[in-house]
């Protein structure tokens, strides 16, 4: 497997932040996309780094079944637009600090932040203000003018309440529409839908931080924030097993790019709907050779 | 006859008519309906009115009109100049769809069946005499399809009028046999003169009569089809000579209203999923899954 | 559960010539309402954009025989659009082993105090941009795609994202 004639002749569509355009000016190189482990899926992802602004950008991909672009005089399949927008490095870094965090004790940065499958991770140590950022989810110990960490649930927490408030405001002033979908509001038989506008934009943005976090941690914050348990508000209605199987059509997605851990874990029945309408989404059929270059350089690794 | 506008733009349809003689405002008239150009798989179709007063249609007849498959392309022309001649007596209106009309139509979400828009040309050229003024009293209407319910509706829409729609009216009546002059020579003017809308390289004039069936026009479609975009717009994508030769010999494209290739799912999900909705993959947030959204994987 | 030596090691960096961001060529873009399956070249110009056509509620034209209906997408401010593509130079490298320990570890240590240029490996991957954009024509099949096409939605991700991804105040 690698990057054959098809994958190069591939053409990728991107949205950049346009002071990455007048960034690159004074730059000869230092903007690279690599593969880190995704703090919530646990599954690889691609990030961008700007190593000159320093700056750690998430790559997100609009993809919809049934695109195509014509570029210039080229037709390129699959009709895929990507968005280059800044992300805030803790929360990758949580994921090591809280793998680190089974040892029981305070660790230098650098001892943290290793990773057998995804080494570029160590580009998160070349990152500004570190020490500052670290504040908001760990307790440090300093020895020698050597800083030592060990991750702090409770101000992770915190840290990640404040995460939800900022997003809640954002999500006001971008007029997002938070209430409960119409196709789940027909499930609150009994309840009241939303008597509570603000609990429905905590909800919301609660729901957009857990996708930067484990399951585990955002069930915390979701205690935290007091959110009712979804499930016990959503019986799971059987229907829509029915309606599942009577679209295999849309069911081609390679699940084995989940992880399998969560297949396991998972228990949020009130997310079903949402399920459904993933899977429809996100087929693949129509993309041929979607190779990734990431795996083009990779081997069997032995014992490291 | 002026086919300047489909010149400027053949994506669409274009409506051409005769002044309409001041006699055909004051006497009943008869009024022909026929079509030039349903068949082929190349080209406009032409829908052609022509009419005159009942009491004229002697005239008519003395021009001697007849169906226009049986006349040379000459003598159609030298008929269609002698009807221009009596326009003192003899109006006409005609509508030509582009074969990019009748293709979106008929591959349409909704389909638009041939038939139906035919139909509604027809009725419309119609209509559009009435709106000029034309007391029109009768109208024969060549059909190709089934005349009684054809017939039926017509003469619904249109109750102060007596209706006749018949196969083979061209050869029939005089007034259809003119509408059937009209719409040929404008099909063939149309064909002749078309201006296509692609710049092509290397563009062969050369396609035959432009019926699926025939060799040379078969032929042609195959030297012109693009990988990508299939063919000129001259083609109506909507026949399955075209159809056929696009699945063999350009590149796939799927929408989302295709009912292809959906069948082979890998069982492998749905067994998953039948375990139950208690477990389920990792899924974005219902923000993403709406916009589209998800982490990219891969580069 | 998993054992190390199954999974791959994803260490491979894609470069981005920061040249190329602002050298690329404005390129004129369609976003079609169907799957093409092939990409490669397309006489866009000789077949598509002498097809389209103003309406009266916006722009029309077809593709394949079906009707399309489209309307200017403008990049939202503070966005650059860019066609980027992969550069053929690391395919040389393909197979070449680094599984060596030591090479790693010393490797790894070198980057940390090195320049930027340290950042690129020869097993690395370049990719640049080839042309960049303000603009595109959203098209939707028969009717106007309008303000609830999924791909407009996506478009306010870049801000919502802005407010997430801030750094919260200290406490």
């Amino acid at each position: 497997m690698d990057c054959g004639d098809r994958a190069r002749a591939r053409q990728h569509v991107f949205l950049l932040p346009e002071y990455l355009k007048d960034a690159s000016k004074k730059m000869k190189s230092g903007l690279l996309f690599v593969k880190l482990v995704n703090p919530c899926s646990g599954e690889g992802t691609i990030y961008l780094f700007n190593m000159c602004l320093q700056q750690l950008f998430e790559i997100k991909v609009f993809k919809e079944k049934h695109h195509s672009w014509f570029i210039n005089q080229s037709v390129q399949s699959g009709g895929l637009l990507h968005f280059a927008t800044p992300m805030d490095p803790l929360f990758l870094l949580l994921h090591y600090l809280r793998k680190a965090d089974k040892e029981g004790t305070f660790q230098p940065l650098d001892q943290v932040v290793v990773d057998d499958m995804f080494p570029n991770c160590i580009l998160l140590l070349k990152l500004p203000d570190l020490e500052k950022l670290l504040r908001h989810v760990t307790e440090e110990k300093e020895i020698d003018k050597k800083k030592y960490y060990k991750y702090s649930k409770e101000k992770t927490i915190k840290w990640l309440e404040k995460k939800v408030r900022q997003t809640v405001s954002a999500l006001k002033t971008n007029n997002i529409n938070v209430s409960a979908r119409v196709q789940a509001a027909t499930f609150f038989f009994g309840d009241p839908v939303s008597s509570d506008k603000e609990e429905d934009y905590i909800r919301y943005a609660h729901g957009l931080i857990s996708d930067y976090i484990p399951k585990e941690l955002s069930d915390d914050l979701s205690k935290y924030l007091k959110l009712p348990e979804p499930s016990a508000s959503l019986p799971n209605p059987p229907s829509k097993k029915v309606k599942l199987s009577d679209e295999p059509v849309e069911a081609k997605e390679d699940y084995t790019k989940f992880n399998r851990k969560d297949l396991k874990t998972e228990k949020k029945n009130s997310k079903m709907t949402a399920a459904q309408k993933a899977l429809a989404k996100v087929d693949k059929s129509g993309m041929k050779s979607i190779d990734s270059f990431f795996g083009t350089k990779n081997k069997k690794v032995g014992k490291i | 006859m002026d086919l300047s506008e489909l010149d400027r733009d053949s994506t669409g349809r274009c409506r051409l008519s005769s002044p309409v003689p001041a006699v055909c405002r004051k006497e009943p008239c008869v009024l022909g309906v026929d079509e030039a150009g349903r068949g082929p798989v190349l080209g406009p179709m032409v829908y052609a009115i022509c009419y005159c007063p009942l009491s004229r249609l002697a005239d008519l007849e003395a021009l001697k009109v007849a169906d226009s498959k049986t006349l040379s392309e000459s003598e159609r022309d030298r008929l269609f100049v002698k009807i221009e001649e009596d326009g003192d007596f003899v109006g006409w209106a005609l509508d030509v769809l582009s074969p990019n009309l009748i293709s979106t139509s008929m591959l349409g979400r909704v389909k638009y069946n041939l038939n139906s828009l035919s139909h509604d040309t027809a009725t419309g050229l119609v209509q559009y005499a009435l709106d000029q003024g034309v007391k029109v009293a009768q109208v024969f209407v060549d059909t190709v399809g089934p005349p009684e319910t054809y017939q039926e509706r017509l003469q619904e829409r249109f109750p102060g009028i007596e209706v006749t729609v018949k196969a083979k009216a061209d050869a029939l009546y005089p007034v259809v046999s003119a509408a059937s002059i009209c719409a040929k020579v404008a099909r063939d003017q149309a064909v002749k003169n078309w201006h296509f809308v692609e710049t092509l390289q290397d563009l062969d004039a050369d396609y035959g009569s432009g019926y699926p069936n025939d060799p040379k026009t078969k032929a042609w479609l195959r030297k012109h089809v693009e990988p990508v975009f299939g063919f000129p717009q001259f083609v109506r994508f909507s026949w399955r000579t075209a159809q056929s030769i696009l699945e063999k010999e350009a590149e796939g494209v799927l929408w989302e209203d295709s009912a292809t290739g959906h069948q082979e799912g890998p069982g492998r999900i749905m067994s998953y999923f039948s375990k139950g909705p208690q477990t389920h993959p990792h899924l974005p947030h219902r923000y993403f899954q709406e916009r589209g959204l998800e982490s990219a994987t891969t580069l | 559960m998993e054992s190390s030596d199954e999974k791959t090691v994803e260490k491979c960096r894609v470069h981005l010539r920061p040249g190329t961001l602002h050298d690329a060529a404005l390129a004129t873009l369609h976003l079609l309402p169907c799957e093409v399956l092939v990409s490669g070249p397309a006489p866009v110009e000789r077949f598509f954009t002498p097809a389209m056509r103003q309406g009266p509620d916006g722009l029309e034209v077809s593709f394949r025989g079906r009707g399309l209906r489209g309307e200017e997408v403008v990049v939202p401010p503070g966005l650059v659009g860019y066609v980027m593509a992969m550069e053929e130079k690391g395919e040389m490298l393909v197979g070449k082993d680094f599984s060596e320990d030591s090479w790693n570890d010393e490797r790894e240590e070198q980057e940390l105090a090195e320049p930027p240029e340290a950042l690129e490996r020869d097993f690395d991957q370049f990719i640049g941009a080839t042309a960049s954009f303000s603009r595109f024509t959203l098209w939707g099949l028969e009717t106007i795609p309008g303000p609830d096409a999924k791909v407009r939605g996506a478009l306010t991700w870049p801000s919502l994202a802005a407010a997430i991804h801030a750094q919260v105040p200290e406490d």
